[in-house]
């Protein structure tokens, strides 16, 4: 159940420049596992560790750039901004809402891969 | 790979003016009397109105005026395909079911798959238009040039699934060789979510359609796959742009999951972004359920299961499956659709896959609306759990996720027994009638239309398309690779006047889809392959600018039709749980209330309509080439 296996999101406001824990927890779901070692079904837990001025955008950055198929669908060809096909979620929500792109992380964050579908 | 299933037909003797695409005629049926007659209509109006909803909102506008209520014999009701329909583009069986609906009292759309496009073109029809209401039950029989109203009372009382059988039986046709649109109790009895049904497990299901054809007493259009000729312009171009649209269904990372597994995933890609509707919008918890038993490959390798695919369609989406255990072990029934496990499932609180399956073709069998059922057993069972509504009043006890129950529920509607009476209103009505703070709970919009399968306060710009709509359902949303017409790929979804926008700038995609004669998930291409599918079917030059201008006329004339009948912008808001704040979940820092009148100041802004009156705007009707449609609204200066 994802209740259970998804650490528990932090309370405290994003934007601090001091991060207060040292990682932040990847979630690949869905199809988007397919290019991040899984079997497109179910989801995929990373810890990432994180430093001063992280942000989701250089958290990805890095993750990604561990696997080549991820790094191509979720960033544009210049890795300038977010392709169109996966939702990035933080802490459940998606960007624009808590978290920007840019926004620095205070730690144990859930950034949630999500990719998108039709129909439903 | 190119599609395989049907090749373009070959005429069967050279015609002097040759009709490509279309059958060039519209079948008109007088229930009252009997007759039937056909109609042709020009290339020109062909090249206006194409066919599906944009055929259907003109006559529908032309011929039923304000006074002609949904029950009223001279009501229309239109089942028309579209210019694709029959030719080789995957899932073009299709058709649109046109009227004035049961719930809204306004214009209605809703498109449904299966054969029965196909099968009409070639009985040679585009179209056919209902009016009158026969004197006793009835049935539409199509062979070709042999068109009868036959006597159907050895069908009453059937369920859908059973006519259909009957039907084949008594032409000694099954298969793709016999399509079977049909009403079951629910219609009969004119319960106000009834649905039409087709083809095992194909529904046009929004506005009471159903129950339109029931007031009809039109139990059934059965079409047997007819032998006219049908041709494309240019049939290798054609072939081209439906490899095209194949290989992106295929390959697109956002649709290639539809290709495979059609709606299944949205079950649990859903709930993770809070929209899946759970326990009548009580929680956005999924509780202790394991998740991954609900990912589409899981629901679908749960059940023995065949493909069950729609006319000269390539995709893995449609399946029969069989139930595997439990009471009604061995028994046949429809892969739920999304909506199916979301209505027949989570929102009355039933996560037990074989006990959803089963209810969601019991639904079907009925012919109800499953949104709607969903909408209205979950309120049942809520205002039952917090004492609002009694178990004397009801008639029994339902508790959330009791199959039985539901069930026992579903025929008490279908047959407007007890309770089932005033249920069979639809949940804004039956709400309304009880009053206090069961009325509290009621999930609706102020139109009276059945919001789709999802939980909107997570999907803002659905809940803004449902009550702004004029079709009794959705007419725009959800975006569909919405940057080709200059919208943003990526909006928060939760700022009321980027929702808005996004709203309106894709406007007008729906009605074109819905215009073409198939369906709407083989559809889920870029607009300009669609654009490019008509222009080789039929020789015009039709671009996307070119659909982009129908798909706005479209929407212009049911906004005018709606407005003819009383509905406006006073009744553009979700019932009060509708639009409520979610308690839990993803989206519950969201309250849509705060923002709505805001989206709708950008949204009319964005369609270029009237905030106030809620017509569209008289420059742009003239540069819609709907001045006619200006002089209606606005007078004759």
């Amino acid at each position: 159940m994802p209740g259970e296996a998804r650490p528990k999101a932090s309370r405290q406001l994003p934007g601090e420049a001091q991060p207060k824990a040292s990682r932040a927890h990847i979630e690949v779901t869905t199809w988007v596992t397919k290019h991040a070692g899984g079997d497109g079904t179910g989801s995929k837990l990373f810890d990432e560790r994180i430093g001063r001025g992280d942000t989701p955008r250089t958290v990805l950055r890095r993750f990604t750039a561990r696997f080549p198929e991820l790094d191509s669908a979720l960033w544009s060809p210049d890795h300038s901004e977010l392709g169109s096909h996966i939702e990035v979620l933080v802490n459940d929500e998606v960007l624009g809402v808590t978290y920007e792109l840019d926004t620095p992380l205070i730690g144990e964050e859930r950034i949630t891969l999500l990719g998108q579908f039709m129909g439903g | 790979m190119s599609p395989t299933a049907t090749t373009t037909r070959a005429a069967a003797k050279p015609a002097a003016t040759p009709i490509y695409a279309y059958a060039g005629k519209l079948l008109r049926v007088n229930l009252s009397t009997g007759k039937t007659w056909t109609e042709a209509w020009s290339e020109a109006d062909r090249r206006e109105y194409l066919g599906g909803i944009g055929l259907g909102a003109k006559i529908l506008y032309d011929e039923v005026g304000p006074k002609v209520q949904w029950d009223h014999p001279d009501n229309r009701l239109i089942m028309a395909t579209g210019p694709l329909a029959g030719l080789p583009v995957w899932g073009t069986g299709g058709l649109t079911v046109i009227t004035r609906g049961a719930l809204t009292g306004g214009a209605t759309s809703t498109q449904a798959n299966g054969f029965f496009g196909a099968a009409l073109k070639y009985s040679g029809y585009d179209a056919i238009v209902m009016q009158g209401q026969a004197k006793k039950l009835s049935y539409l029989y199509i062979n070709d040039d042999v068109v009868e109203v036959r006597d159907a009372a050895h069908l009453a009382g059937k369920d859908t699934w059973e006519t259909q059988q009957a039907l084949e039986a008594e032409h000694g046709l099954a298969g793709h060789r016999l399509s079977v649109y049909a009403i079951g109790p629910a219609g009969e009895n004119l319960v106000r979510f009834a649905a039409i049904h087709g083809d095992y497990g194909h529904v046009a299901s929004k506005n009471g359609c159903g129950a339109v054809m029931g007031k009809k007493k039109l139990k059934a259009v059965c079409i047997v796959r007819g032998t006219k000729a049908l041709a494309a312009h240019d049939a290798r171009g054609l072939i081209q742009v439906a490899d095209d649209i194949a290989h992106d269904l295929k390959t697109d990372p956002s649709t290639s999951t539809l290709y495979n597994l059609g709606t299944l995933p949205g079950v649990v890609n859903l709930s993770k972004l809070g929209a899946l509707p759970i326990k009548n919008y009580t929680t956005n918890l999924t509780g202790d359920v394991d998740m991954k038993e609900w990912e589409g490959r899981k629901l679908r390798e749960g059940f023995d299961h065949r493909g069950h695919q729609c006319n000269a369609c390539g995709m893995r989406h449609c399946h029969i499956q069989v139930i595997p255990s439990g009471p009604h072990a061995g028994d046949r029934v429809d892969e739920p659709e999304y909506e199916g496990w979301s209505g027949a499932g989570w929102t009355i609180g039933l996560t037990e896959k074989i006990p959803v399956s089963w209810l969601n073709t019991q639904i079907d069998r009925a012919c109800v609306d499953v949104n709607e059922f969903g909408w209205v057993c979950g309120w049942v069972m809520e205002c039952l759990e917090k004492g609002y509504l009694t178990e004397k009043q009801v008639g029994f006890k339902l508790t959330w996720g009791d199959v039985e129950g539901a069930n026992r529920l579903l025929q008490m509607i279908s047959h407007r027994r007890g309770f089932g009476d005033i249920l069979a209103e639809g949940v804004k009505r039956a709400s309304e009638k009880i009053g206090g703070k069961a009325a509290e709970c009621a999930i609706y919009t102020m139109k009276g239309a059945s919001p789709r399968g999802h939980d909107h306060r997570g999907r803002w710009e659905e809940m803004l398309d449902t009550c702004t709509s004029s079709n009794g359902t959705m007419e725009s949303a959800n975006p569909t690779f919405q940057t080709e017409v200059g919208a943003p790929g990526r909006i928060n979804p939760f700022d009321g006047e980027q929702v808005a926008k996004l709203v309106g700038m894709i406007r007008g995609r729906r009605h074109f889809e819905d215009s073409l004669g198939g369906c709407s998930f083989t559809f889920r291409t870029r607009m300009a392959n669609l654009a490019s599918a008509l222009s080789a079917a039929t020789g015009w030059d039709f671009r996307l600018k070119d659909a982009v201008r129908f798909g706005n006329r479209t929407a212009a004339i049911l906004r005018a039709f709606n407005l003819r009948c009383g509905i406006g912008p006073d009744v553009e808001y979700p019932s009060a749980r509708y639009g409520s704040q979610p308690v839990d979940g993803p989206a519950r820092e969201h309250d849509v209330r705060k923002q709505w009148d805001r989206m709708l100041e950008v949204w009319y802004e964005t369609v270029n309509y009237d905030r106030k009156t809620g017509k569209p705007k008289k420059e742009l009707l003239n540069s819609l080439d709907l001045g006619w449609l200006a002089k209606d609204l606005y007078g004759k200066k």
